[in-house]
């Protein structure tokens, strides 16, 4: 066989060390590593640098609340899956084959069937409502985010307490613990002055309270719950496609994103067409976070995750089906 | 009605059983792929989202995943799925200028020794995210070609080519620095 040069030793050096050459050619790199100091100490440079890699590479970790984070939705999304199935058992699935006969399968489907054809009539009902009345925000809602940043946000200007989230929001609404961190994004040239949860006439808000100069802005999120919209309650829309509303309040603007659960809101006293912008940067993020999470989870389902249900909370948290199996 | 909420009794256990089992098999990965998913997004929180929606999507459609067959390397390709469909527009943007670049490097300056892991890392994120992405995924986490180019939703080609113009670039970028800083390089 020929033998190899410095300059193929190494173009084949980085396959060698990955175990992907032939065992002729693997012979060949280590004759001419015995014989081309050169090449020996690169062999060992490279192999150096892959461990030490290797080893950067591996010391970032998921976050101990992230990780608990994660067995809660994945808990509420087996939950939900079970509830669906309950309903709608025409999908023939492996694990059923074990418990159903035919004749029972059958049974089954003529209801599935009944089901799903009542709830594509409800559909079918709920999209014509919802067309005939669009998704407005009520005159209540305006005037109790207005009240909220009048009365909350005006004692934060010359606070330059920490702003993160405190921990306890996430016993009222988990989605709301990590509201300043995508807020941020769109915080720019604004200093964060407070981020809590409060109520103003009577409806409950996470907060977000901002500074730029002298002026104070404010980013709410709220339930999105009958009395605040004009029908009067929730309709069967997704939420996703509902256009920024805007109202004003004396001489304060706000404007209003809504996704299926949540109403997000920029309140302050700048002109109408700045607050618009401000509301694209900062309230914009947080309605597609909350889409997002709201797509994909079905945690407010549930009612542990209400107010005041804390004990509940911790158990559905410390379920021993969570905790049995180490993530790490 | 007894035979109904039977049925719901059987299917609510055989929901919790699944969920268990998906737990215990998926779970251990979740540190791997969050490290991928924080190269991709560079920034911890959208890391964590992609992680949780990459779980969720795995969840759903767990009962379609094969036993016996790559469990990890299956997360892997629901993460770039997930991670893809984000970001439609910027896949596109495949960095046509780096490849000509990395081709026309035929110096191939010895690799530097001692080097610290931040170093290394810094250098690595220096790199195009394309280039950057199977190195991880090859050097680091030690996916196969074939796992990679499913992941990658590439030719194999493609993530061969990417790997060996990768690592250059990587001990490129690391011999300037190195060079920069005064170290010694085996001649």
């Amino acid at each position: 066989m020929q033998e190899m040069d410095c300059r193929s030793f190494k173009d084949l050096l980085d396959s060698y060390l990955s175990q992907e050459l032939a065992i002729e050619t693997n012979h060949a790199v280590l004759r001419h590593a015995e014989q081309c100091g050169g090449c020996r100490a690169e062999m060992a440079a490279r192999r150096q640098l892959r461990s030490t890699l290797r080893r950067a590479c591996s010391r970032e970790s998921m976050s101990e609340e992230a990780c608990q984070q994660l067995r809660v939705l994945l808990h509420a999304a087996a939950n939900d899956q079970a509830g669906e199935r309950e309903h709608i058992a025409s999908k023939p699935r492996k694990v059923f084959s074990r418990y159903f006969n035919l004749r029972f399968a059958s049974v089954a489907a003529t209801v599935a069937l009944l089901f799903v054809a009542g709830l594509a009539f409800s559909y079918y009902l709920s999209l014509s409502v919802s067309k005939a009345q669009s998704v407005e925000l009520s005159t209540a809602l305006f005037d109790q985010s207005a009240e909220d940043h009048l009365t909350c946000a005006t004692r934060f200007v010359n606070s330059n307490g920490h702003g993160a989230m405190p921990e306890s929001v996430k016993t009222y609404d988990p989605t709301y613990l990590a509201l300043d961190r995508i807020a941020e994004v769109g915080a720019e040239g604004l200093q964060l002055r407070s981020a809590h949860l409060c109520s103003g006439g009577g409806r409950k808000f996470a907060h977000l309270v901002y500074t730029r100069h002298t002026q104070v802005i404010s980013l709410l999120v709220t339930e999105r719950d009958g009395r605040s919209l004009k029908l009067g309650k929730v309709p069967a829309n997704d939420g996703a496609d509902i256009k920024l509303q805007q109202a004003a309040r004396n001489h304060l603007v706000l404007d209003a994103y809504q996704t299926t659960k949540h109403i997000v809101l920029v309140v302050s006293d700048l002109p109408q067409t700045e607050n618009v912008i401000l509301a694209e940067r900062l309230a914009l993020p947080v309605a597609e976070h909350l889409r997002r999470v709201e797509r994909t989870s079905t945690v407010r389902h549930h009612p542990e995750w209400r107010i005041g249900a804390r004990d509940n909370l911790d158990n559905l948290i410390g379920q021993s089906t969570i905790n049995h199996f180490p993530i790490r | 009605m007894t035979i109904i909420s039977g049925i719901s009794d059987l299917i609510q256990n055989n929901a919790q059983q699944n969920i268990s089992i998906f737990e215990a098999e998926a779970l251990v990965y979740a540190d791997q792929l969050f490290r991928v998913a924080l190269k991709l997004c560079r920034d911890r929180a959208k890391a964590e989202d992609l992680i949780q929606e990459t779980y969720l999507q795995a969840w759903r459609s767990f009962h379609r995943f094969e036993p016996g067959t790559n469990l990890r390397a299956w997360l892997y390709k629901i993460l770039f799925n997930v991670f893809y469909s984000g970001q439609r527009r910027e896949r596109l943007e495949l960095v046509p200028v780096e490849e000509t670049i990395a081709e026309t490097m035929a110096y191939d300056p010895p690799t530097p020794q001692h080097l610290t892991e931040e170093e290394v890392l810094l250098a690595l994120e220096r790199m195009p995210r394309d280039f950057q992405i199977p190195i991880v995924l090859a050097d680091v986490e030690e996916l196969s070609y074939r796992e990679i180019a499913d992941a990658l939703q590439i030719p194999v080609g493609t993530v061969m080519s990417r790997l060996h113009r990768g690592r250059k670039m990587l001990r490129m970028e690391l011999a300037n620095y190195a060079r920069g800083a005064g170290y010694q390089v085996a001649e």
